[in-house]
């Protein structure tokens, strides 16, 4: 994607006290997203203490190397000296193909409708078999080892859930409001039940992770916290509205929905995915997560951004095909059909760069910040490479009335483990799973919860 | 013999070792490890185009060989569903039978299968859900959208007259009754509640120009009620819902914005064919109680006239959700052309 001169000149510009400190063998992987990862790699080198360790370099002697090289930061050889050997055990691969997958795939749908979806639970465990074990860490395939029976029992409940859902508002908003208050008590639950069976499931050299059932926590992050901010809201909108001059009623609540916008709603975010990472285990070792409040500011104070940038070209876009349709907002009113297309044409673009912008800053802010035993995990995933993606996975999946899915999923997971990596000095060898216990879980929550389409945040 | 890499199930450690198999006895040797076990207590992954073999030993370790290198007559017979399906994952004329079979299942599931199972439902919910469907929705629209009426009382009961003795005499109706309402957000128009209540608004009553056409509007609305379409359209919302959210519930991605529009134009699909039904209704009721269906012709007619345009044909057929007004047209004449026939 090219972009303008004066804009890269702009990242040059804003990057460079960062670059001082930033890690300097990163080897800048797509051409057109040049500037981007280096703002990454500043999280992990600023704020991880236990740095990736090079053999026979020390604190010090490292920050002069990396201040030394700042210059030639973008040289891509600088990687080849570096990393002698042991980084190509660490990188994470994706063998995947399309047709091979286009194959699976089809065959699997075809037999989900045939059999009135009770196939399904077989057909997912079939492809995502497929996804995990053609994505590799050090040589080695990861494995998906879940049973379709609890997944059926699961994507029944779930249906009951959903059926439950849409039919509820046609009869009582009363029941609706039941239906989603049981809900919303229920998902922590749900969510902790999910991230169980998704880890005890999820397997690498025969050890499979774990996900520590930490139900109080769940409770806190994804419930408590939300109620706490509500009321605090309500009482303060209450407070504003009844005892006080109207301006600045309207001046207090900019800033409170400003405050709560920039400050407290990443703080959760934020505090969300260091629980999730650090409920997480992997042969005997605990993922670590460092937080840090700056990293999520930062996102959600880019996202206005990126929706006004967004919205600018939309609505000129837009407003240029009414022109050419030449009606008036009264004739405008007589096809409200041509004005929901419209609409979509509108929202869709906006909608879909503000979600990869989130979805992108927050899968790196998670793997950056995320360490297990000596290795650090590593995500540079850039915004602007990912959304092109996004954005002709999005176009090619309409045209081809869903047909080109497989193809744009094998996009997306073959560019994702391309910008993951480990780094560490170990040979990967060193985790042994302490508990053989391999309880069974029940599949309710993963069912549920990619149902109803819970942002989990990962 | 094959390689294998041999993982004890605790440890993340490789080790490079020959797999054998020796009778019903498989083996393996190499990397400090050597070990065997009978064939069927050994457990082994289904078979996937490009993804390695895993072989489940009986205590907690395992074997895995790659994809190519596995020998086709070992562990025969294992999986046999997954073995069927892998067997079709690698043929080309599946691929593309899959392709129709998708299609044909689609559609057939979309326009017969579902809607059938929703109308089955439908039919075994009780009545008192019809009328709490009914009551919630005159409760959240009467003082918002339905003001009280401007329309003199005496024509009101001239109207609530006609409509009794017009309803008294058709089959098949659930309790009704008229309610007239003033509402400039909803213009000129009727619609029929589940619970029994047909909603005139005075725009309605003032654009038709006779107390036939405002019969004809009554018929259609009462054809609503006689075969149970709201409820039956709720039924095939939750359905559209459930399968949409089936179909998109894996594909996190985008799945927000492309659910949206096929929900909508399934609905709206159904809806049309409810109200074509309800059309083909009103004209049989009206030729029963000797009005000619021509009226309906001229009430369409006079609504065309008070929402100038909205019913032209400019509108793409699937995105209309009720069939285009000439088609409505056209059918209330070919009707009316059977009532003159009939009577002589």
């Amino acid at each position: 994607m090219p972009r303008p001169a004066a804009w890269a000149a702009w990242v040059a510009w804003t990057s460079k006290s960062r670059l001082a400190n930033a890690k300097c063998w990163r080897k800048p992987r797509v051409s057109g997203a040049f500037f981007l990862p280096k703002r990454d790699a500043q999280h992990i080198s600023s704020l991880h203490s236990p740095l990736p360790q090079e053999s026979g370099t020390g604190q010090g002697e490292r920050d002069m190397h990396n201040q030394g090289n700042a210059a030639h930061i973008f040289l891509p050889e600088i990687e080849d000296t570096v990393f002698e050997g042991s980084h190509g055990r660490l990188v994470f691969e994706f063998h995947g193909n399309a047709r091979d997958y286009f194959r699976i795939w089809i065959v699997n749908v075809a037999l989900s409708i045939i059999t009135l979806g009770l196939y399904s639970a077989w057909a997912s465990v079939r492809t995502r078999r497929y996804m995990y074990a053609n994505t590799a860490l050090g040589g080695s395939r990861f494995e998906y080892l879940a049973e379709p029976i609890p997944i059926l029992r699961g994507r029944l409940l779930a249906a009951a859930i959903v059926a439950l859902l849409a039919l509820a508002p046609h009869v009582s908003m009363r029941l609706l409001a039941a239906c989603i208050g049981v809900m919303g008590l229920l998902m922590p639950w749900f969510i902790v039940k999910g991230m169980l069976f998704r880890a005890r499931y999820s397997a690498w050299r025969g050890v499979n992770f774990r996900f520590d059932d930490d139900y109080v926590g769940a409770y806190k992050w994804y419930l408590v916290i939300y109620a706490v901010m509500a009321v605090l809201a309500l009482v303060a909108m209450k407070l504003l509205i009844t005892n006080g001059h109207q301006i600045v009623a309207a001046l207090l609540i900019m800033i409170g929905v400003s405050v709560f916008q920039f400050m407290i709603y990443p703080w959760v975010r934020g505090k969300q995915q260091q629980w999730m990472a650090e409920q997480h285990y992997f042969g005997g070792k605990a993922f670590r997560f460092r937080f840090d409040p700056k990293v999520y500011r930062r996102i959600y104070r880019r996202v206005l951004g990126i929706y006004i940038l967004s919205a600018i070209p939309a609505a000129i876009l837009v407003f240029e095909i009414q022109r050419t349709l030449g009606w008036t907002p009264a004739e405008l009113h007589q096809h409200p059909l041509t004005v929901k297309a419209l609409s979509y044409l509108y929202a869709g673009p906006i909608n879909l760069a503000i979600w990869a912008y989130i979805r992108v800053r927050m899968t790196n802010a998670l793997y950056n910040h995320t360490s297990i035993g000596p290795y650090q995990l590593e995500s540079s995933l850039s915004y602007g490479e990912m959304l092109r993606i996004y954005f002709t996975n999005a176009a090619a999946i309409i045209c081809t009335l869903g047909l080109a899915t497989p193809w744009a999923v094998i996009r997306v997971a073959r560019y994702r483990a391309e910008h993951l990596r480990l780094e560490g000095s170990g040979s990967l060898d060193e985790f042994v799973q302490t508990s053989s216990r391999r309880a069974r879980v029940s599949a309710l929550g993963s069912e549920v919860d990619s149902l109803l389409g819970f942002d989990i945040g990962l | 013999m094959v390689r294998g890499e041999y993982l004890d199930g605790r440890s993340t450690r490789i080790r490079q070792v020959q797999v054998m198999l020796e009778g019903d006895q498989l083996s393996w040797r190499g990397d400090g490890v050597q070990g065997a076990a009978l064939l069927v207590q050994v457990n082994v992954s289904a078979r996937m185009t490009g993804v390695p073999f895993t072989l489940r030993l009986p205590h907690g370790a395992q074997l895995q060989i790659d994809y190519d290198d596995m020998p086709a007559d070992w562990f025969r017979g294992r999986n046999r569903i997954e073995s069927l399906v892998d067997w079709l994952e690698r043929k080309r004329w599946a691929a593309l039978a899959s392709v129709l079979a998708i299609g044909l299942g689609l559609i057939g599931w979309l326009e017969y299968g579902m809607p059938w199972m929703a109308d089955r439902v439908a039919a075994r919910m009780p009545q008192r859900m019809d009328v709490a469907m009914g009551q919630q929705t005159l409760v959240l629209m009467r003082g918002r959208m339905l003001l009280p009426s401007q329309v003199p009382a005496e024509r009101q009961a001239h109207l609530q007259a006609l409509f009794d003795r017009f309803s008294r005499n058709v089959a098949g109706l659930p309790a009704v009754h008229l309610a007239i309402y003033d509402s400039p957000s909803i213009g000129a128009n009727a619609f029929a509640l589940p619970d029994g209540t047909v909603v005139f608004t005075d725009a309605i009553l003032k654009a038709l120009p006779d107390d036939r056409s405002f019969l004809a509007v009554a018929a259609h609305e009462l054809g609503h009620l006689a075969h149970h379409h709201q409820m039956r359209e709720v039924m095939r919302h939750v359905g559209s819902t459930l399968m949409i959210s089936l179909a998109f519930g894996d594909v996190t991605s985008l799945s927000g914005v492309s659910a949206a529009l096929p929900t909508f134009l399934l609905n709206n699909h159904y809806s049309r064919a409810f109200e074509a039904d309800a059309d083909d209704f009103a004209f049989k009721t009206l030729a029963q109680q000797s009005v000619d269906p021509i009226a309906f012709a001229d009430a369409m007619h006079a609504l065309e006239q008070a929402h100038p345009g909205e019913a032209g044909g400019g509108e793409v057929r699937y995105m209309s959700n009720h069939p285009l007004t000439e088609e409505r047209i056209e059918k209330a004449q070919a009707a009316s052309h059977q009532f003159q026939l009939g009577r002589h």
